[in-house]
């Protein structure tokens, strides 16, 4: 069962307030805890580097991303994943870099034929990964990088889900509700992680 | 605050949970035992399925500020079909809806045992239990305790000391810690590795130390749940620990007792335990094999 970030949690996602919606399926410990969890075996995977293609520790990503889906479908009500359009947050690198990683994208498309998914939010240029970059950006930054792919925007959606593996500070959430926002102003925009991030690790 | 779709998605909020797990504790005729109850005959509900969604937010509202007024300032939940809730919790015979913990959750996933026993140990059985403690952590056991005076104080003080970890598993809400002599204690434990309590903070709260004492007891039978095997280094024919031996048993858990137990005249329940399933350790080794049969002996 999926968990709403409601007042109890909310505080450990600091961009995020009480207007924003957002639930989380388990919880992960990043780098200094200690990592023995199943959530945190999937993150990882789902994290693993794309540099790894190839290796042999290359099918626990597939796996993972597999993994990421089917949990996804066991929390949503077949009316919802009927009725929403699943948007996953764009990847840190655009296409054509080395490292460009559409996990994400793979996951949603994973829900079901018959499940809406679209790349409605593509970046302009490639960032560092935000677990790995001295400053994490702010909503702003990340908006102001954002663009909405316009060949995707029609028809307009009844209900958004932004999807991403980890709910860290909440500021890709944020800079993704705003632009969708801009664009359809009267869809509620909820967001979904396949996990947050446990308060106090990095 | 939600707009839409909890009705849509398959989710729980974790503080309607709390605040609808107080409200069922509050009515003073509720125990672990009928609280399983209920659970067991509507397995698909949730607290918050028995509860108006007013009265959930009046007692969550009270118990964040009871915690926050006790100086928790950071602290999680975990309900029963929630994520990281851990199916092993299961095998209680009144398992657990909900807690409460500080720290880093993620140690429950790691491999653990309880190390338990009396309030008033010897001085060799606190010897014993700090070499007992030393030999699981060289072998990267996560050491769980109830952080009671005796045994267990001795137990999680011996793990941190030897650079392990260790889990305490309180008969207290966080708010409270018993004994008062271990409120440090249990502040490093809840800092750096992981404190768990299923006492409701405001019923703890409500009624006198006479009947708060019945939830020590109940916490031995999660720690058990929690753990592969429980430890007992020392205990007297009426002790609590006899409490987590019986439901290590009940819950297939592997028991062990040290062999100084035995050898008390006085005590029947070595004995009655061993002829039950408990192995009887006269050294590590008789431990180690049973927990890490694949691994050369030492």
């Amino acid at each position: 069962m999926l968990t709403q970030l409601d007042a109890l949690y909310l505080p450990h996602h600091w961009y995020l307030d009480a207007a924003d919606e957002c639930y989380f399926g388990g919880e992960y410990t990043a780098g200094q805890g200690y990592t023995y969890s199943e959530t945190n075996q999937l993150i990882l995977n789902l994290k693993k580097k794309m540099e790894r293609r190839g290796l042999p520790d290359w099918g626990y990503k597939a796996r993972a991303i597999r993994q990421a889906a089917m949990n996804l479908r066991e929390y949503l009500r077949p009316q919802f994943l009927a009725s929403a359009t699943f948007v996953p947050i764009p990847p840190s690198k655009v296409v054509g870099d080395p490292e460009y990683d559409d996990r994400m994208t793979q996951v949603v498309q994973l829900l079901g034929e018959n499940v809406d998914a679209r790349e409605l939010v593509c970046q302009i240029e490639s960032t560092l990964e935000a677990h790995t970059a001295e400053t994490r950006p702010g909503p702003r930054t990340l908006y102001n990088n954002y663009q909405i792919e316009e060949s995707c925007i029609t028809p307009t959606p009844s209900q958004i889900a932004v999807v991403d593996d980890v709910l860290t500070t909440g500021a890709h959430f944020k800079a993704m509700k705003r632009i969708l926002g801009e664009t359809y102003p009267d869809v509620p925009i909820v967001g979904i992680f396949i996990a947050r991030r446990v308060p106090g690790t990095e | 605050m939600a707009t839409a779709p909890l009705a849509t998605l398959r989710a729980i909020s974790p503080l309607r949970e709390m605040g609808a797990y107080e409200a069922l504790w509050a009515k003073s005729e509720t125990t672990f035992t009928s609280l399983a109850r209920k659970f067991r005959e509507a397995p698909d509900l949730l607290p918050s399925d028995f509860v108006a969604e007013y009265e959930a937010k009046f007692f969550a509202d009270i118990v964040m500020q009871m915690l926050r007024d006790s100086g928790v300032k950071q602290f999680g939940i975990r309900v029963h079909r929630a994520g990281e809730y851990p199916k092993k919790l299961r095998d209680a015979e009144d398992p657990v809806e909900l807690l409460y913990y500080r720290g880093w959750w993620d140690l429950v996933e790691t491999r653990s045992v309880a190390v338990v026993g009396t309030r008033e140990p010897s001085a060799q059985a606190v010897e014993r239990t700090s070499k007992l403690v030393r030999l699981l952590v060289n072998d990267k056991f996560t050491i769980v305790s109830g952080l009671a005076r005796g045994i267990d104080t001795a137990a999680h003080n011996a793990a941190i000391k030897a650079g392990g970890k260790t889990i305490a598993v309180i008969g207290t809400p966080l708010t409270h810690s018993y004994p008062k002599e271990n409120a440090t204690l249990q502040e490093r434990i809840a800092n750096d590795f992981l404190l768990v309590s299923q006492v409701p903070v405001y019923r703890y709260s409500k009624q006198d130390f006479r009947r708060n004492r019945g939830f020590f007891p109940e916490r031995n039978k999660t720690m058990s749940a929690l753990t592969e095997a429980t430890i007992i280094v020392e205990a007297g024919q009426t002790s609590g620990t006899l409490i987590q031996a019986r439901a290590a048993l009940k819950q297939r858990r592997k028991l062990f007792i040290l062999d100084n137990c035995f050898q008390n005249p006085s005590l029947s329940w070595p004995h009655e335990f061993e002829s039950r399933g408990a192995v009887r350790v006269k050294e590590y080794e008789d431990i180690r094999k049973s927990l890490v049969p694949d691994v050369n002996p030492t």
